[in-house]
């Protein structure tokens, strides 16, 4: 019989195995999965997680889950996975994949979670948590391809919410080994829980986007796990996931032999300091200007020197603000992120702090600072680029443009910057033998036996 | 400064007052809580229903204050009680609907009866408190409803409870919970983020999650705006480029409400609900009285039922997919199936709980009567539950043909149930899993319910 679509994707997660996986497919996912627990980690400490975690501690129970880097106390799986899915977007620290979305983050926290709530006796393997990781990231990647609009930086719905929610409920049902016939369910019942408009993106709730998607995804699972029925082909109907699209064209998923994952064709990106990933190309344009006008890094910027910041980006509404008042806001600024670089030469997880929003140079530059949408800068993180001109009172124009970030997928992270920024973070919550024992861990995730080591 | 819509919205929530519930209000919402309560009762002997309860016992044990329906004796922690409640109210898709289309108490009534039994002794809330608030929360869908043209016709897209019931429980709960005016738009933010489920999974077991995510998840949505979190406080104004509310929408104009200063004109007072008679889609009642009238027709013409005597059955019906079913296989597409409802109605003369049940799904006899089905979509019969009609003619061997045709069914806001029938439905339900008393000391406490102290004897 001609098969569906939804029945397709079903049989694919359910037929993957760990020699589906590629080396390039496992360097790239382990990578991610490091950034993905250091973020998460620092992100521990912010003030949206202290509210989610607050509010979680209402569910405690006896099968439980940990909080990255809080031993203290644990919670359901459901809102272990909540909690760490929020910590991972709290800061918009996590990665970012082409077409646009977080899938790390709506995963990860998932299968950890889960993980950790298997009896002792049927322990989950490393090579099966990363199997089911990709599975997680794989389906992602296959939802987004089925639209045009998926390309461009988000309008309407914001992906993580679209996409993650159904690649945590794959994910989950690979590390639970549901049939086909569940698999199919967790999809359909996922669904129905996506979907959040991209207005609280730049607010305290946009962290929660990735932590429901993560606890959605892993309800769906369970649901199905119990029995629960949905639509066996909600991933070909209009009316099924095709209802957060203005066109929807599913295809089927590839044959399982020498399966061709995405992540091999296309790598993610991974960010350098916590803000938007538009603002990246900003930045580095804006710490090369900086560095033409100021011979040495110790001298400050010239402020009276400079008439006008002119920066040329694409058009994205909710990345356009001129006057940020609070840390959710200046994480989505072109302007606010030009100003900080140039004024410091760099950008840090400390930029984004209070003092630094409200100096009165940055308000100053900011004053300075607009923005124009040349025509053929596309909002699209495959081909946008930034150029930052700073004009001088004296006529002079000192201008520079950035074409590819470094950590955009065209231009990686180094191992060791990886580690790096991995090691900055998980330092704030964790000793450094723990630090050094997780990026062990995670580089020799295959031969784990048991990932709630991790 | 300026006001957004967003902001009118939280200020009506946080600033309306008992005095504003007029007569009508009063009375149509007690009567929507008693058919609520009733249909979750008997919703809890389903099977969806046990699937939901267990998944939330076996996860979480600890702050179990709230009741589930016809479970004496089992608590949960407050939301997920709210959503077992609201799984069970719409597990057989028996509960009210509203114009423009949604299943307004479902989405309401779990989560403010779940949060009256979490608040302290010193602060629970009386019943005129939980009439407004209840109020409250349908009063916010019907106006969010009114902001899309859209909304007017039976649903294609996104499932109306998931998109405007959400906000509806956050509204209702952060009115019970008495949250500041900006706590209410936050609430208002974050359950957008919670809101909206894909029309697909309508006719299959999933669906009954809908309503019951919309009370869990608008309950949580006012919990974290109570503990401080925030969203976008213009979440239902319309931002060109960066889509809130109006995500779910093609076209979406919104309205701000104005502020209740003496006197507050409640959506609920100008347009009144529908209650189902029977346990299917609310398309299917109009079928089935046009069903029966032919039947009746037909008995008088033929002197008994004799199907044999029929050789085609045309129903005239209004364009919908999702509910245009020749031969459905399961109890939950059986509800959403016109051609079903129509030849179970001329088959026994009535359609009820019983009528969908896998051997009556599957009867020989029915399935001939099914074959015989033609369906025909006229252009007047537009596919809104305000303007709709259902028409039924038995095209008969000898060349006679019979009709029937039903503009209003009994139990449509144009022809509401009366008490007795309302009471009729609600003993039947309940009788399921209550004993005779409490049955009746419900319908007392809801009749009653402005003159309640603790509302969460309910």
């Amino acid at each position: 019989p001609s098969q569906t679509i939804t029945g397709n994707f079903a049989s694919v997660i359910h037929g993957l195995n760990a020699n589906h996986l590629t080396d390039q497919v496992i360097q790239r996912s382990k990578r991610m999965i490091l950034d993905t627990l250091g973020v998460g980690l620092l992100g521990t400490s912010t003030e949206v997680c202290h509210k989610v975690t607050q509010y979680s501690k209402i569910y405690s129970s006896d099968i439980s889950s940990t909080i990255w880097g809080h031993l203290d106390f644990r919670l359901p799986p459901l809102y272990a996975a909540f909690v760490n899915g929020v910590a991972v977007h709290s800061m918009d620290f996590d990665d970012t994949w082409h077409p646009a979305t977080h899938p790390s983050g709506a995963v990860l926290p998932a299968v950890i979670a889960l993980s950790e709530a298997f009896p002792q006796k049927k322990k989950i393997s490393g090579l099966n948590l990363l199997l089911a990781f990709n599975v997680g990231i794989e389906v992602q990647g296959r939802l987004l391809r089925f639209s045009s609009e998926a390309r461009n930086i988000p309008k309407r719905f914001h992906p993580p919410t679209v996409v993650g929610t159904m690649g945590s409920a794959a994910a989950c049902a690979k590390l639970l080994a549901l049939d086909q016939l569940k698999c199919k369910n967790a999809l359909a019942i996922a669904a129905s829980y996506a979907g959040a408009p991209l207005a609280n993106a730049a607010t305290q709730t946009k962290p929660l986007h990735v932590g429901n998607a993560a606890k959605h995804g892993l309800e769906a699972a369970c649901l199905a796990s119990q029995g629960l029925q949905g639509n066996k082909q909600i991933l070909d109907m209009e009316s099924g996931i095709g209802a957060f699209y203005t066109d929807y064209n599913p295809q089927a998923l590839p044959t399982l032999q020498s399966y061709p994952w995405l992540l091999d064709q296309q790598d993610v990106a991974i960010k350098r300091f916590p803000a938007h990933l538009g603002t990246h190309w900003v930045a580095d344009a804006a710490s090369s200007v900086r560095r033409k006008l100021v011979e040495s890094s110790d001298n400050l910027l010239p402020l009276d020197k400079i008439e006008k910041v002119i920066l040329k980006v694409p058009e994205v509404k909710y990345v356009n603000r001129h006057s940020p008042t609070s840390e959710h806001e200046a994480r989505h600024s072109f302007q606010f992120v030009a100003c900080s670089a140039l004024l410091d030469g760099s950008m840090s997880v400390q930029s984004f702090a209070s003092e630094n929003v409200h100096r009165p140079a940055l308000r100053e530059l900011l004053c300075k600072t607009q923005l124009e949408h040349p025509p053929d800068n596309t909002p699209s993180f495959e081909s946008l680029y930034c150029e930052v001109s700073v004009i001088l009172r004296d006529g002079n124009t000192i201008s520079d443009r950035c074409d590819t970030f470094y950590g955009h997928w065209r231009k990686p992270l180094k191992k060791e910057d990886l580690e790096k920024k991995f090691q900055s973070n998980a330092s704030s919550v964790l000793p450094a033998e723990a630090t050094e024992g997780i990026i062990e861990t995670v580089y020799n995730l295959e031969k784990v036996e048991d990932c709630s080591v991790l | 400064p300026e006001e957004t819509v967003t902001s009118s919205f939280a200020a009506f929530i946080h600033a309306v007052r008992p005095e504003h519930l007029s007569k009508t209000v009063c009375h149509r919402s007690k009567r929507m809580i008693l058919d609520s309560i009733g249909v979750g009762l008997v919703g809890s002997t389903t099977h969806v229903f046990d699937i939901a309860l267990q998944y939330c016992r076996e996860l979480y044990s600890s702050v179990a204050v709230s009741s589930v329906y016809g479970k004496p004796g089992v608590k949960l922690s407050p939301t997920l009680a709210a959503f077992t409640n609201g799984v069970a109210t719409h597990s057989m898709d028996f509960d009210d609907t509203w114009h423009p289309a949604t299943h307004p108490s479902g989405a309401v009534l779990p989560a403010l009866l779940a949060a009256s039994q979490m608040l302290p002794p010193s602060t629970k809330p009386n019943g005129v408190d939980f009439l407004l608030a209840f109020n409250v929360g349908l009063e916010v869908q019907g106006r969010l409803m009114h902001f899309s043209t859209e909304a007017h016709n039976i649903p294609k897209r996104f499932h109306p409870p998931s998109v405007v019931g959400t906000m509806g429980s956050a509204a209702a709960t952060a009115k019970l919970l008495s949250l500041s005016a900006a706590q209410c738009a936050h609430a208002l933010g974050i359950a957008a983020s919670l809101a909206g489920a894909p029309m697909a999974n309508a006719a299959t077991q999933a669906k009954p999650l809908h309503i019951g995510n919309a009370t869990r998840l608008g309950f949580e949505a006012a919990l974290l705006a109570a503990r401080g979190m925030e969203a976008n406080p213009s979440i239902l104004d319309d931002i060109p480029g960066c889509s809130g509310f109006s995500a779910f929408y093609s076209v979406y104009q919104p309205k701000p409400l104005s502020t209740p200063s003496d006197h507050h004109e409640f959506l609920l007072e100008k347009q009144d609900i529908a209650f189902k008679r029977f346990p299917a889609h609310l398309g299917m009642h109009w079928v089935v009285d046009a069903a029966l009238s032919v039947r009746n027709l037909f008995i008088n013409y033929a002197g008994s039922f004799s199907p044999s005597l029929i050789r085609t059955i045309v129903l005239k019906i209004p364009v919908s997919k999702y509910i245009n079913r020749p031969f459905p296989s399961s109890e939950h597409q059986a509800r959403h199936s016109f051609q079903f409802n129509a030849c179970t109605a001329l088959l026994d003369g009535e359609v009820g709980l019983s009528s969908f049940t896998e051997s009556s799904i599957h009867r020989q006899e029915l399935r001939e009567l099914l074959d015989k089905v033609v369906v025909e979509h006229p252009e007047d019969n537009v596919a809104n539950f305000d303007k709709m009609y259902g028409e039924v003619a038995l095209l008969l061997h000898s060349g006679d043909v019979l009709t029937g045709k039903c503009d209003t069914f009994y139990g449509h806001w144009r022809k509401p149930l009366s008490k007795e029938s309302l009471l009729k439905k609600f003993r039947s339900n309940a009788s399921h899993v209550l004993p005779e008393e409490k049955i009746e000391t419900i319908i007392t406490m809801v009749d009653n319910l402005e003159n309640l102290s603790d509302s969460s004897q309910l």
